[in-house]
């Protein structure tokens, strides 16, 4: 019969998708892993550049201090909100990623400082703000978490900074630099306030239209943030960052991004910031350090000398055709079709599981699951991911693998989406009629056979336009799983967004979601089609 | 011998007594209808003859086996899979048929046969093909349901009843779906079946039909049985002024 065949068929896909995700987990890993940790929306330091692969400033260090050791380089981007559990649960080795010192100086144990770093405004060419007294009465834009935040109204923050924060009127709080110049842009906010070197490269590519600024909000250091207490490793990596300013690479990667004017790495820092002593690399040779941080001449530079022209070693924005976006989106269509169908193959079953329990005569199993459903629905789908990723650390003690960062997606999502499913089971169960379990019951049917025989597949029939909703939606919330950091298309379009300045990638995410939508709607409608033999 | 002994039934829906004391027996081969105004409790004892209800007090047998017995005031129910075993001594065709909307006809007839009494497929397929011939519906063995009108629905559901192949069979209303010309098509099947002595308990409140198809009509009220006999006795000459008072309200 035919349909044998579809059921082996369906068989072998379940078999092969099972194994993939198994497969998918163990990869092996023969080589010691350095996971960098970043924020993919902050070029030049970490961004995602016109290939779509993970490139910049900091990036590029890591990649030699790896190869300099043998590690394999793991460039991890992490939603910034994160960014500290992240380190903590040992998902990452490091941040690396234009990661300011200053006010953080206890929170991790810190490499010595490797580029100088301001705080500027940024504002529109024609706001007519020209001093940082201008800003009085208007709205200024700072990235989440974001030194310049610190700067404004951080503990640290300096008498004038905290008087011309209160002066504003508001202090707007932004995801990422991207959508902090489309606010500007647009007009929703006057001014932004954000890293010199992340400024250098968003005007690079913006031209005329916004202005810098002269004054300074604060300056400060990048340095590399370690877990507290994991010296060694920071060690490991500072010693290999030293040699590659004795033998020029740091030099050579620092000219690469325009970055002379504030490199710093220097081997006469002999004392970390917390006080520890910092190793020197065999053979020092003290001689050719101001050159080896790529500066163009001898002479001791400091703050004024960076308000002068910083664009003009930044890289140039090259700019991405559609087709290309497209291209780049796919590999992360992948990740969300991943999400998608593994999530769909879990919660579905599971929420059967559910539904019965929720409906059964034992007053037990069903608390148990009214409970379940109550919070998986009462609670944001966000702080559950989050909590299915960082409670094996912080609750039971348990290291995670990195590869935990994708079960953890697939459990997050297939608990929440599982107690949608099982009220929609219980409702498709509950409306079909008392009249067909009792004729199973007459004709000597028992439970299961009842259930499975006679009121599962009618129950199939009457949820499906409600199954067809939710997975809609399901579709539309993989994005959702960048709040633990795993990267799914919706998240790579913002990626490449802030890397081109631009909106398009946006808005090809958008339509890609529609296609995949329609995609699944029309399977489901052919579904409900073939149910149609029978009312 | 008895199909069906049902002594001293007793059974009330919170404090509301639906049947009070209920001695209903029924020989092999006989056809019993049980008639009365609604909220006597004449489907509600059916529904306890079928299980569908539990009793509070009273015994239940069928074939001369005790099923439900009664110990210090109430009822005991055995196992459930001793009482899924008794259901195999009946069968019931509901009022509005329950038939598996999602099966064809032939799955709604075959399924338990071959399913739950483990029979060989072919020889099943093969006597529901006897079966719906029987019941002159013979053409329909792959529509499903939905696509049938309520007078082969019927058929359907006393086909499938039959094919488990059981000592008696229950008719809830067996008729108040059904357009009247159509009624007389299903007295015509129940009269072919009673000729091959099937036992059978129709609960109706269509007196005509009662009269035709039965060997002995019970008249129940307020719980309890006011009177039963031969049809020409209970329908024709009541005995009981209940039951007149009944009958007359139907003659108008």
């Amino acid at each position: 019969m035919d349909n044998t065949r579809i059921k082996k068929i369906l068989y072998l896909f379940i078999t092969a998708v099972f194994a993939g995700f198994i497969f998918a987990g163990s990869t092996c890993q023969a080589k010691q892993e350095f996971i960098v940790g970043f924020d993919a929306e902050f070029p030049p330091y970490g961004y995602m550049d016109e290939n779509g692969d993970y490139t910049g400033f900091d990036l590029d260090l890591a990649e030699e201090v790896c190869k300099r050791n043998g590690w394999t380089l793991v460039r991890r981007p992490v939603k910034w909100d994160f960014k500290d559990s992240e380190l903590e649960t040992g998902a990452i080795s490091c941040i690396w990623n234009g990661f300011t010192m200053n006010g953080r100086e206890n929170e991790y144990t810190w490499s010595t400082p490797y580029v100088d770093n301001s705080q500027v405004v940024i504002t529109r060419s024609n706001s007519g703000i020209t001093a940082l007294k201008d800003l009085s009465g208007k709205i200024l834009a700072v990235q989440s978490d974001s030194s310049a935040l610190a700067a404004l109204e951080g503990e640290s923050a300096t008498d004038e900074n905290k008087a011309l924060a209160k002066s504003l009127k508001e202090l707007q709080q932004v995801e990422d630099y991207n959508s902090a110049f489309m606010n500007l842009e647009s007009g929703m906010v006057d001014a932004i306030a954000m890293d010199i070197g992340v400024a250098a490269y968003q005007l690079s590519s913006k031209g005329d239209e916004f202005i810098m600024l002269d004054e300074r909000l604060s300056t400060e250091e990048y340095g590399i943030g370690f877990k507290l207490g994991n010296t060694e490793l920071r060690d490991q990596v500072q010693v290999t960052l030293l040699e590659m300013l004795e033998d020029g690479t740091f030099g050579d990667i620092v000219k690469k991004w325009g970055l002379s004017d504030s490199a710093c790495l220097s081997l006469s820092d002999t004392t970390y910031i917390d006080g520890g002593k910092v190793p020197m690399p065999g053979g020092t040779n003290l001689k050719n350090q101001d050159n080896a941080n790529g500066k163009e001449d001898d002479s001791k530079e400091d703050e004024n000398s960076q308000t002068g022209n910083i664009q003009s070693g930044a890289p140039k924005v090259k700019k991405l055709g559609v087709i290309k976006i497209i291209k780049q989106l796919l590999s992360g269509l992948a990740s969300t079709a991943a999400i998608f169908i593994f999530t769909v193959l879990f919660s579905m079953p599971l929420g059967l599981v559910i539904a019965v329990a929720r409906m059964s005569r034992f007053k037990i199993p069903q608390w148990i699951a009214r409970i379940y459903i109550s919070i998986m629905r009462g609670t944001p789908l966000m702080l559950q991911l989050f909590v299915v990723f960082f409670a094996p650390h912080y609750i039971f003690k348990i290291p995670t693998p990195p590869s935990y960062r994708f079960y953890a997606v697939i459990i997050g999502f297939s608990l929440n989406y599982a107690a949608y499913f099982a009220e929609i089971y219980r409702s498709g169960i509950q409306s079909i009629p008392q009249g067909q379990r009792e004729a199973a019951q007459i004709m000597g049917y028992n439970r299961m056979q009842t259930f499975f025989r006679i009121i599962f597949p009618q129950m199939v029939k009457r949820v499906l336009p409600p199954v067809t909703n939710e997975v809609i939606t399901l579709v539309k919330d993989t994005s959702l799983a960048f709040a633990i950091s795993y990267a799914e298309m919706f998240t790579m379009a913002k990626q490449i967004a802030a890397a081109q300045t631009s909106l398009l990638p946006l808005f090809v995410a958008g339509v890609f979601y529609y296609v995949f939508n329609f995609i699944v709607a029309f399977l489901m409608e052919r579904i409900e089609k073939r149910l149609d033999y029978y009312k | 011998m008895n199909v069906l002994e049902m002594d001293n039934i007793k059974k009330s829906f919170g404090s509301k007594v639906v049947l009070k004391d209920i001695t209903l027996k029924v020989k092999k081969g006989e056809v019993v209808s049980i008639i009365g105004p609604s909220g006597s409790g004449k489907s509600t004892l059916l529904r306890c003859a079928t299980f569908l209800e539990h009793i509070d007090n009273g015994e239940i047998s069928y074939t001369g086996k005790k099923i439900v017995t009664s110990n210090a005031g109430s009822a005991v129910y055995p196992h459930k899979k001793e009482l899924q075993q008794a259901c195999s001594n009946f069968g019931l065709v509901f009022q509005n048929f329950n038939l598996f909307p999602h099966f064809s006809v032939m799955k709604n007839i075959s399924d338990a046969p071959v399913v739950i009494q483990k029979r060989n497929k072919e020889e099943v397929y093969k006597e529901v093909r006897e079966l719906l011939k029987k019941v002159g519906i013979e053409d329909k063995e792959n529509a499903y349901p939905c696509e049938l009108s309520g007078g082969q629905q019927q058929r359907v559901a006393i086909a499938r009843a039959l094919a488990l192949k059981p000592k008696m069979l229950y008719f809830d209303e067996p008729t108040s779906a059904l357009d009247p010309e159509i009624t007389a098509e299903i007295l015509r099947v129940l009269k072919s079946l009673a000729a091959e002595k099937m036992t059978m308990v129709i609960v109706t409140h269509e007196i005509d039909f009662a009269r035709a198809v039965s060997d002995r009509v019970v008249f129940m009220d307020g719980g309890i049985i006011i009177e039963e006999g031969k049809p020409e006795d209970v329908i024709d000459n009541p005995g009981n002024e209940r039951t007149k008072a009944f009958l007359k309200k139907l003659h108008i």
